[in-house]
């Protein structure tokens, strides 16, 4: 459990940012998270909300957004992960390890390179400003 | 009251990549190999750390860094071995950061040290998201985890470099099959090289031991080049 001290870096990155623009509140803040990172939406949308009280991003919502795996094959072959796939073989699995095993090059079947899915970005924020800046 | 999108695109992630960047710079610049030990609670990484240093301290110069909740239990073993140790207390962290091994590599006579053994949290989770810098990622599991705590970690067997299953000679008597922990490892990282030790078998620990030291060869000969 370390989405403590994400949320501790995501609030200091926000607030700069949202005092940089001279920002009254922050309304939203928009989050890219791999399917392959090791971070819980929820859990860190609480341990935020902890942090963040009494500061300008006290009644920020967090909207994340998931992003699948990405590879990089030798044999050239490059893309995502298809979605579509995970979850339908029946097996008792985690959805983490549905992904992974999902991770082989689609066109000669090795085991391709991971190049996206690990990320957790800082997409975007909305915020609320005086009409005139 | 006018609402605005500020974009940023700031990854979390990446600002710990870059300290990581960093720390592997200064490592290359002073031709230091450094292995980041993670692996699970009670698997025996200190055990074999101890191992390691006690057979390779003579032949290189050799620095540990001790990353745990409190650090200074297992630093107390390293130093007893007459290596410099740092260690490394993470507080309520379950995993060293690229920014924690900065501040320690700080503390760390680097033009004087050929290999840095960095014990991380005991943890098969959150190390995985957070490179150190290493030349190495090893991971060890013992067999009293269970046979199946493989694939309920499948990142960090996925992203190791070398796996280690430690106490196999107790498999018998936890009921596990340390065959069926390794075909799980290399079914997630087919490439990945699964090395099998007890404490008690001395070839085993030598295994573990000459592939520290292969490493740290190969990179001694690459920074000759």
């Amino acid at each position: 459990m370390h989405e403590y001290s994400i949320a501790c870096e995501i609030f200091e990155q926000v607030i700069a940012t949202a005092e940089a623009h001279e920002a009254l509140e922050v309304r939203h803040i928009i989050l890219e998270m791999g399917r392959l990172a090791h971070t819980n939406p929820d859990q860190l949308s609480f341990c935020f909300k902890a942090i963040a009280e009494g500061s300008i991003a006290e009644n920020a919502e967090f909207v994340v957004e998931m992003i699948p795996p990405s590879l990089e094959c030798e044999c050239g072959y490059t893309g995502t992960v298809d979605e579509t796939q995970i979850g339908k073989d029946g097996e008792l699995r985690s959805e983490l390890l549905e992904y992974i095993a999902a991770l082989e090059c689609p066109v000669c079947g090795r085991n391709a390179r991971i190049t996206g899915g690990r990320e957790l970005i800082i997409k975007s924020i909305d915020i609320e400003t005086e009409v005139e800046k | 009251m006018l609402m605005h999108v500020i974009h940023m695109g700031h990854d979390v992630f990446k600002a710990n990549d870059k300290i990581a960047e960093k720390n592997r710079k200064a490592l290359d610049k002073h031709g230091v190999f450094s292995v980041n030990v993670m692996g699970a609670i009670g698997s025996g990484k200190t055990t074999l750390i101890e191992e390691a240093v006690r057979h390779l301290k003579e032949k290189y110069r050799t620095a540990v860094i001790a990353g745990d909740v409190i650090a200074e239990m297992d630093a107390s073993r390293f130093r007893k071995l007459g290596v410099p140790t740092i260690p490394v207390n993470t507080g309520k962290e379950c995993h060293l950061d690229a920014k924690l091994v900065e501040k320690a590599l700080d503390e760390i006579d680097l033009e004087n040290t050929d290999l840095l053994i960095i014990e991380n949290v005991g943890n098969l989770i959150c190390p995985v998201d957070f490179k150190l810098g290493e030349h190495l990622r090893a991971v060890v599991v013992s067999v009293t985890e269970g046979d199946d705590i493989i694939l309920k970690h499948p990142m960090i067997f996925k992203t190791a470099e070398l796996a280690v299953i430690n106490k196999v000679d107790i498999a018998h008597a936890v009921d596990v099959d340390a065959e069926k922990m390794r075909d799980d490892i290399l079914s997630l990282n087919p490439d990945v090289p699964v090395i099998l030790t007890s404490k008690h078998d001395w070839d085993s620990l030598e295994t573990w031991i000459s592939f520290i030291e292969l490493g740290l060869r190969r990179a001694q000969e690459a920074q000759r080049n």
